[in-house]
């Protein structure tokens, strides 16, 4: 996914002078090119991720469209108010990316791991927030975000999500039906859409009709996919690799609750709100916080049945 | 303790980092062999430290804010007898606590968490603020990349140890010139320090950054009126020839012939 943003930022960089890419002393994912090609358009503002974010909502205040980049925390959470004031506030053309969404860095301790940041970007007015959940997502979001002006997150993983069995578009804002399906609906968003559809297989199996949507855009959220489900399933539930606090599931679960269909089953898969003081490779801790799909199967059975 | 059984230890230490980050199949190796020798001397020497009672409140303080290079420190906290090297197998696995950057509690001897960069010197000013008021005796030592030199923050905390003389305090500057996508002197005009430190109130010492003896005297060079920093002129993968200066080896894994070969190469010292 770092490959396939850095390709698309830099093949529309070739293209546009005005599109810059800047880095927190981060990269090594084909930027090389990038950089002796067009160095104009390409920074290492080295590890300053606060002066980073101010630069590129100075670079966009002259009109160019800037993509920051670095590991989620330090492109959102070091640099909040950078965001806050000099590109939201402003309504400035600049996205961040952040790589290493959710638990990949387990490994690394959760000084690097993310599971507060779609929550926190989320808050911000005029954020939009994006997670795709392999490549090919990553290089259509970002061809898109060519188009689309103003605040936005794109969070990625780290290199390893499974390319798609079959290809397949998305359309950024729009959900997306992975898996047809008619009794219950999963929400997905992110890379955690590979342990969605191992959950989907297991349900299928077990004879009950699973849609799985693929929610890549947190916001703006898709409401009226999300209304028209709430109305045609009995059952919905949100799986994603963040805090279950201000996530995916919160945002489908403000439209839930305000909307007024009765006895629908509705529950949220997500991190929980601790930090672990244990540490381990992302499928270890998918298991922890009860994210994987075998932990994720007999919850949902016990929901519908 | 002489000046070459500090070496011996700090060939130890650099075994461990080679074995812990084989072991982890992918972890910061050039990061953490650059200040092998710095932790050597501050744990076999300089610091008033109690190894079977970490939390003796008369203790120094040592925070490694570069807290990617925490194999070292894992590696120095085992040698020194915190704990039993044995628990070292246990770094960056499943379910264990002890990750790839410093994370408090997770293993005795650990002061502070750190990760982020360019957090430790203010944690550091906060505790040699608390030790200074207390009227304790105590130091504080922080270790800073010169890449992590370039987050604003460090530099906040240098304006405030300078202004209200925190002569308890040691900035230590493991100075490799490289960080992750190439030369610090290249991306960023951070250096020289020396000038900017003492520009800020600060009194500096620069030195060679493996050189023990060398070591030893600056972290003594603390006065009554300012911070000290020590400018300490390193190599990144110091010790291991095909490892030294190599922007790669920041975070490359080991193959089983790598790992062979630098194991073989720390053998061969005496
Ligand atoms: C706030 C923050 N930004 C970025 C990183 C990612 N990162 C880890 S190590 C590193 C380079 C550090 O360079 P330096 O301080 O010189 O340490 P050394 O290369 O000597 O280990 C970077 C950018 C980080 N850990 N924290």
């Amino acid at each position: 996914m770092r490959f396939a943003a850095i390709k698309t930022i830099y093949e529309n960089a070739l293209k546009n002078k005005n599109v810059y890419f800047l880095t927190g002393d981060l990269g090594h994912f084909g930027e090389k090119e990038f950089a002796e090609k067009i160095p104009h358009q390409y920074h290492n503002v080295g590890i300053a991720e606060q002066n980073m974010v101010g630069i590129a909502a100075g670079l966009a205040l002259t009109g160019k469209k800037i993509f920051a980049y670095s590991i989620v925390p330090f492109v959102t959470l070091r640099c909040l108010e950078q965001i806050k004031n000099d590109v939201c506030y402003q309504n400035l053309d600049v996205t961040l990316i952040g790589v290493g969404g959710g638990l990949i860095y387990g490994p690394y301790g959760n000084t690097h791991c993310s599971i507060e940041d779609v929550a926190v970007m989320r808050a911000l007015p005029n954020m939009k927030v994006v997670c795709p959940a392999n490549a090919p997502e990553t290089e259509q979001i970002i061809k898109q975000l060519m188009k689309i002006k103003g605040p936005t997150y794109v969070r990625i993983g780290r290199g390893k999500e499974p390319m798609p069995a079959t290809s397949y578009t998305v359309s950024f804002g729009k959900g997306k039906i992975i898996n047809k399906g008619t009794d219950i609906v999963i929400f997905s968003t992110g890379t955690i859409l590979e342990e969605a559809q191992k959950l989907v297989q297991m349900l299928t199996d077990a004879g009950i009709s699973t849609e799985l949507i693929n929610l890549h855009t947190v916001k703006p959220i898709d409401k009226n996919l999300i209304l028209k489900k709430i109305r045609t399933r009995r059952a919905i539930f949100t799986i994603e690799e963040a805090s279950l606090i201000g996530g995916l599931g919160s945002a489908v679960a403000e439209i839930v609750s305000e909307s007024s269909k009765r006895n629908l089953v509705f529950k949220r898969f997500g991190v929980n709100d601790l930090y672990l003081k244990e540490i381990g490779d992302q499928n270890y801790l998918r298991k922890k916080h009860h994210l994987s799909a075998e932990t994720i199967y007999p919850v949902i059975i016990d929901k519908i049945t | 303790m002489t000046v070459a059984k500090i070496k011996a230890v700090a060939r130890e230490i650099r075994k461990h980092v080679i074995e812990m980050a084989y072991n982890a199949g992918g972890a910061h190796i050039g990061c953490s062999l650059s200040v092998v020798d710095v932790l050597a001397c501050l744990y076999f020497n300089t610091l008033n430290i109690k190894p079977k009672l970490p939390h003796w409140k008369e203790r120094d303080y040592f925070i490694l804010s570069k807290g990617h290079a925490c194999s070292a420190l894992y590696a120095t906290l085992a040698e020194r007898g915190f704990f039993s090297p044995a628990l070292l197998k246990r770094y960056m696995k499943n379910g264990s606590p002890i990750a790839g950057h410093v994370t408090l509690d997770s293993l005795p001897g650990i002061e502070a968490t750190t990760g982020s960069l360019g957090h430790g010197l203010s944690l550091g000013t906060g505790i040699a603020l608390s030790l200074k008021n207390d009227n304790k005796n105590s130091k504080v030592y922080v270790l800073v990349g010169d890449g992590e030199m370039e987050e604003g923050s460090v530099w906040e905390a240098v304006m405030f140890g300078g202004h209200n003389k925190i002569n308890r305090l040691i900035l230590i500057i493991d100075n490799n010139d490289l960080q992750i996508i190439g030369k610090s002197t290249a991306i960023m005009h951070s250096h020289p320090f020396e000038e900017k430190l003492e520009s800020f109130g600060w009194k500096t010492v620069s030195i060679n950054g493996h050189n023990i003896n060398e070591i030893i005297d600056a972290c003594k060079q603390t006065g009554r009126e300012k911070p000290l920093a020590i400018i300490a002129k390193t190599i990144k993968g110091k010790g291991i020839s095909f490892m030294e200066n190599k922007l790669e080896w920041h975070g490359k894994s080991l193959t089983r012939d790598d790992y062979e070969k630098a194991i073989g190469e720390l053998n061969k010292i005496p």
